[in-house]
């Protein structure tokens, strides 16, 4: 039986480990919430916002926390970009599963073109402050693993203020809610479709640069971020973002205790333990309403 | 009428035949016309490829369920042969077969978890599978040797490393042969009439009294046996298995392209698409070795595929021969709504002279069928 400390630190560990997954989830449960859309690519994009900051810094020196100035608007534009000119072209009949494949082929081009550039050799950011940690009731805690947490708290915040409180916000979750019906209140949903598409990539650029503080980067990383982060929104219940914030902080947690005892290969199995058992026991996920029903 | 269109079917029947048997003659006689055994194993690759693509259109092509997971049945298949080889000394082919039937048995949780719910989860249970197993194969290495990889013993100890891939490639071909057999047999049924109409509409499909999940499953079941087998003789002949490359997403994902690229409704499309695509992987291992550019060739290819010809190259083509020869014919015919509804009313008139052909009693109700 691990210590009561060592229990603690795990809590600590998994909420701010669960923190990182909820806002790549919120991510997820944006584009499916727009276009109905499972983005395979969103942790590709994850990756390639992490290898650019750790170029930034390795080229230029500079706090990989400033490239976010850089790599939030590109994402976001990239977003609509690829909203626009892709996914609005493919047939509306089998858009479900075709925008897979889409989002699929784009995740292997990005893998592709990061291992072409900068080769498949582990990387990681060194910073002063890298090592540096925080005692905290007995469990200790990186300063930079607090750092990504923040960055992950406020961007969800920020997320959460535009969604309910701008009249952006309103007409994106309009959109979300009924497509048909925000069009006919005078939504230019195609619009609002491509913006929500953007925010969705804007959560990968801000986690890309939480993720490149404290992790060893290489192309094919990707794989094993979406396959917890496609157990998450199935969990929470497709389309469904609080579903998705709860999800991704429990199983988060529950995987921060199970290292404890097993090995992280095993540990990370709960992400995919959870994703039978709720398709089993409950299909649409245990948050989600009409909307997951019939994905 | 009558005369016209039969004659272009008839001669179209026999070209295809034609075709058929010159497609075969072919086959087999290419192992004795390649060059070197390395044009063998070739050979043999686009086979696998195209075994795996025709199991993966089972589920692909008759539901429109896509798939990316497929690889792990493939993987399961070759590493379930392996183990009952070594660690259940069973012989080659037994161990063939009775993998391809643990697998099946394993495909049934798999697609009743998967299959609950349209679309989305589908897709994503299907990768979810692959990494697990990409999981556990690593980490369990004291049963599966892990990365170390696991030695599967050849079947014909005795046999010349070209004999052995001679052998190898007709069992390549007989099982390419009954998957598409089976495909082709299917595709004639109530079975396969069932599996269409789930792809085109699931809820028309249900309300109309096919019993769509059960469908699902059994076609799912079946397609995962036959990706099992094709895995399980790639572990035979190839005798070295890596989880790596066993349960890499790609493999599930070449499958899909392949079958794509041909075109997902037709018998041959995935064996088309195997043949371009194995050989153009094949050529690219060969002539630029291994760099991750061909992750960003075969994303490319995947994307162009799905945006600008998702029914694949063989309705493009055949599409175009029709046009050009102004034999095509359309499934629709050519009446307006407004003819119809003369022809309906002209014929309920007759029927039933007391009722508004409209279907309206005079009272304004709704007539209700029994």
């Amino acid at each position: 039986m691990p210590s009561a400390s060592l229990v603690f630190q795990s809590i600590v560990l998994g909420v701010l480990l669960g923190g990182l997954y909820a806002l790549l989830a919120a991510g997820l449960t944006l584009y499916f919430g727009v276009m109905r859309v499972v983005m395979i690519a969103h942790s590709a994009f994850l990756i390639l916002a992490a290898y650019l900051a750790w170029y930034a810094h390795r080229e230029t020196g500079v706090d990989p926390l400033l490239t976010l100035l850089v790599t939030v608007p590109l994402f976001f534009v990239a977003g609509v970009a690829m909203q626009r000119l892709l996914l609005t072209r493919l047939r509306p009949a089998t858009l479900t599963m075709m925008s897979v494949l889409l989002t699929f082929s784009v995740a292997l081009v990005i893998e592709g073109l990061l291992g072409y550039a900068f080769s498949g050799t582990q990387r990681r950011i060194r910073l002063g402050y890298s090592s540096a940690s925080l005692e905290f009731f007995g469990a200790r805690v990186a300063v930079v693993k607090l750092i990504a947490f923040g960055l992950a708290a406020a961007a969800l915040l920020g997320l959460y203020l535009l969604m309910r409180h701008s009249r952006f916000g309103q007409a994106l979750r309009a959109t979300i809610q009924h497509r048909e019906a925000a069009a006919l209140v005078g939504i230019d949903t195609d619009r609002i479709a491509g913006y929500g598409f953007g925010l969705g990539l804007a959560t990968a650029a801000v986690g890309g640069t939480a993720l490149s503080l404290d992790t060893t980067i290489y192309p094919s990383l990707h794989w094993h971020w979406i396959g917890p982060l496609m157990a998450i929104i199935v969990v929470g219940g497709l389309g469904s973002v609080p579903g998705a914030a709860i999800a991704a902080m429990t199983l988060g947690l529950t995987q921060s205790l199970l290292q404890l005892e097993l090995s992280t290969t095993w540990a990370q199995t709960v992400f995919y333990v959870a994703l039978f058992a709720t398709l089993a026991v409950r299909p649409q996920g245990f948050f989600g309403g009409r909307l997951a029903q019939r994905f | 009428m009558p005369r016209d269109s039969e004659r272009p079917r008839h001669t179209g029947r026999l070209l295809r035949l034609g075709a058929l048997l010159a497609g075969i003659a072919v086959a087999l006689s290419f192992p004795s016309m390649a060059p070197s055994p390395y044009e063998l194993t070739v050979g043999i690759a686009i086979l696998n490829f195209a075994v795996l693509s025709t199991s993966w259109n089972f589920v692909g092509g008759f539901t429109g369920y896509i798939s990316l997971g497929h690889g792990a049945f493939a993987g399961l298949g070759a590493y379930a042969t392996g183990l009952l080889v070594t660690k259940g000394e069973l012989p080659s082919f037994v161990a063939l077969f009775v993998s391809a039937a643990l697998v099946a048995v394993l495909a049934i949780p798999v697609g009743y978890a998967a299959l609950r719910v349209r679309g989305a989860s589908f897709v994503i249970v299907s990768i979810a599978l692959v990494l697990i197993m990409l999981l556990v194969f690593q980490s369990w290495a004291s049963f599966t040797g892990g990365s170390r990889g696991l030695v599967v013993p050849r079947p014909f100890p005795g046999k010349l490393r070209s004999e052995h891939h001679e052998i190898f490639y007709f069992l390549f071909l007989g099982l390419l042969a009954l998957a598409l057999l089976a495909w082709w047999i299917i595709d004639r049924s109530r079975f396969g009439m069932g599996l269409k109409a789930i792809r085109e509409d699931e809820d028309k499909a249900q309300s109309l009294g096919t019993p769509t999940y059960t469908y699902k499953l059994v076609v799912f079941v079946v397609s995962a046996a036959f990706t099992a087998l094709a895995g399980g003789l790639y572990g035979l002949w190839f005798g070295d298995l890596d989880p790596v490359f066993q349960f890499s997403i790609l493999s599930g994902a070449y499958m899909v392209l392949m079958a794509l690229l041909g075109g997902v409704r037709h018998l041959y499309g995935p064996l088309l698409g195997a043949v371009v695509v194995g050989y153009g992987l094949e050529y690219s291992k060969l002539e630029y070795g291994d760099t991750p550019l061909h992750l960003v060739f075969a994303g490319l290819l995947l994307g162009v595929v799905v945006m600008f010809m998702p029914d694949g190259v063989i309705p493009a083509v055949t599409g175009l021969v029709a046009r050009v020869l102004g034999t095509g014919e359309t499934s629709i015919r050519e009446v307006t709504a407004a003819e119809l509804r003369d022809e309906r009313d002209e014929r309920e008139a007759d029927v039933r002279p007391d009722h508004r052909p409209d279907g309206k009693r005079p009272d304004g109700k709704r007539e209700v069928r029994q």
